[in-house]
């Protein structure tokens, strides 16, 4: 196993502890404050599809720990690319909903909203999902390593 | 020449080793991928995750963006004000509450409505309905459905859903006539003729015109009753699965035959053919819906002024109130699905009820009968015998979805 791989297998395995640890939070919040759910510090866990989150990351979770038994594998770097997509769909739509929510300008604001107004749309607190994304970037040197190790094989 | 058999043997080999390349199947990323996407075990987050991400984008895209962020100003504070400046005749001509505001009775007194949903009249609630709820719900469901089929996400899901859709008689494919239902019932009954024998069609029609609600409709629902949307599309998967199964064990005509199903690869997108799809199919179903919306506000306004609606509404409240629990006022909604299901579910706005009745409903909007453009296409598609059975099982299913619902409703003193 190389280093590459070895730094893989551990890397994904703390990312994947986290991203359980996160979906179980959320679990943990919904049962404590239904989906209203609480902030803390700058960790917003709330919404109507929380418990939703909470099974993606859970899911997300459980397949980047059953992925970093023998990384080098093809199949087992799938698993975590699939877990990272995952993180990346969550994430990517909380980032979604702050840019759909900061164009207009309220029910009876002006058309669109002032800078101030959509600067304050993108402050934290902010959903797990976007804590556990730059870390699940890591995947794309992955991809990509693996990209040049086929190439430089044919 | 005739070959013996070991002479042929021997050819046979001597082709195939010009012919065959042996060697290790080395499966690549995407291959890798494919698997994963289709197996239960990692599938089925996957597929959970891709549904998070097209409904969220579908609520953020329609409602929060655009009918919330634009239309909803545009439509309450310009457009209505300016019609009922402008428009001639006034309150209380039956012209005008035809075309612009039917006001309501505050105090005694006729007073004009504030907002579209209420106003219904053809060139505010109509228009509003068409342009402000549904295009853009319309616009986001096409675009994320045309990116899952050019990506090859769809087939994967076939394959998933599979031995779920055996149990009641289909087969994975039947998931694709179900996603583009959930855009627009015509192409989802149209799809069905990919299924292989006739009791497949007739059961996947009848589950598509009873149980899948079209985009627009799923845009109003989201409009109208965002927190209990998801309990909406529980019950109505309960019914899907439920009803399919019980069909198909009473409508004969053999068990479902195995298919072979071809995957194609995982690829990248173009967005000049998702552009053009989107374009096809919104302009396609635009021709459809924006006459029948504006023809249910016709027809449902005549029924008011006549006061036909009131007689509907007297014949029909024991119905309503004791089976079903739900206020006779239901009944416009009711008789305007039938034209128009999103337009039905916007009608349910104004009537002043409890919000398990407006649920109520909203379930009995979404399985009491197809809208009329998809019902043309079921006479269309199937014989005498088997739109009767359909009726027959949109009956049975409103009734005993309506009682239930009600029996909920009453057990946990939601009224």
């Amino acid at each position: 196993m190389d280093n590459a791989t070895k730094f893989g297998s551990i890397y994904f395995a703390v990312l994947g502890i986290a991203a359980l640890a996160f979906g179980i939070a959320e679990f943990v919040v919904m049962g404590m404050y239904g989906t209203e759910g609480t902030a803390w510090g700058p960790l917003d866990i709330s919404g109507l599809f929380l418990p939703w989150r909470a099974i993606i990351l859970i899911g997300a979770g459980l397949m980047y720990l059953s992925s970093v038994t023998n990384f080098a594998d093809i199949r087992q770097l799938a698993k975590a690319v699939a877990a990272s997509i995952m993180v990346w769909i969550v994430a990517g739509m909380s980032f979604w909903g702050m840019i759909a929510g900061s164009i207009p300008g309220g029910e009876d604001g002006p058309w669109f909203s002032s800078p101030a107004d959509f600067a304050a749309a993108y402050s934290y607190p902010y959903m797990p999902a976007i804590f556990l994304l730059p870390f699940s970037l890591v995947i794309i040197y992955f991809i990509l390593r693996r990209r040049r190790v086929t190439v430089g094989r044919e | 020449m005739e070959l013996t058999v070991d002479r042929r043997w021997d050819l046979v080999d001597r082709i195939a080793k010009e012919t065959v390349e042996v060697g290790v199947y080395r499966p690549s990323l995407k291959d890798a991928l494919a698997d994963v996407t289709v197996r239960p075990a990692t599938g089925i987050p996957v597929a959970i995750a891709v549904i998070y991400g097209f409904w969220m984008f579908f609520c953020e895209f329609a409602g929060t963006l655009f009918t919330d962020g634009f239309f909803v100003k545009i439509f309450d504070g310009h457009w209505l004000p300016w019609l009922q400046e402008v428009f001639p005749f006034g309150l209380g001509n039956w012209f005008y509450e035809l075309m612009v505001d039917a006001g309501h009775m505050e105090n005694g007194v006729l007073v004009a409505s504030d907002n579209c949903f209420e106003a219904f009249g053809v060139l505010t609630s109509g228009l509003f309905i068409a342009i402000g709820v549904v295009l853009p719900a319309i616009i986001a469901f096409y675009l994320i459905l045309g990116l899952l089929e050019d990506m090859g996400y769809l087939p994967r899901l076939a394959v998933l859903v599979d031995t779920v859709l055996h149990k009641i008689g289909l087969h994975g494919y039947a998931i694709v006539p179900t996603f583009l239902s959930l855009g627009c019932n015509v192409p989802g009954v149209s799809a069905t003729r990919s299924l292989e024998t006739r009791k497949q069609r007739f059961m996947m029609i009848t589950l598509l015109g009873v149980f899948i609600p079209c985009g627009a409709q799923i845009g109003m629902m989201q409009d109208l009753i965002p927190a209990q949307i998801g309990w909406v599309f529980l019950t109505l998967l309960v019914g899907y699965l439920g009803v399919g199964w019980i069909l198909n064990k009473v409508w004969p005509g053999g068990e479902s035959p195995e298919i072979l199903m071809d995957v194609p690869p995982y690829q990248m997108p173009t967005w000049g053919n998702i552009g053009r799809k989107l374009w096809i199919r919104v302009s396609g179903f635009f021709k459809v819906a924006v006459p029948f919306v504006l023809l249910g506000c016709v027809i449902v306004g005549i029924l008011y002024l006549t006061g036909a609606m009131d007689h509907i509404a007297n014949a029909l409240e024991p119905l309503l109130t004791n089976v079903f629990g739900v206020p006779s006022d239901t009944v416009a909604p009711l008789v305007a699905g039938f034209l128009r299901k999103d337009l039905a579910v916007g009608m349910l706005e104004p009537i002043e009820m409890t919000t398990f009745q407006l649920f109520t409903s909203v379930v009995l909007l979404c399985i009491y009968f197809p809208c009329l453009a998809t019902f043309a296409l079921m006479i269309k598609e199937l014989n005498w015998k088997e739109i009767l059975g359909c009726l027959a099982t949109l009956v049975v299913v409103v009734f005993i979805f309506g009682g239930i619902l009600h029996g909920i409703g009453t057990i946990g003193g939601w009224y």
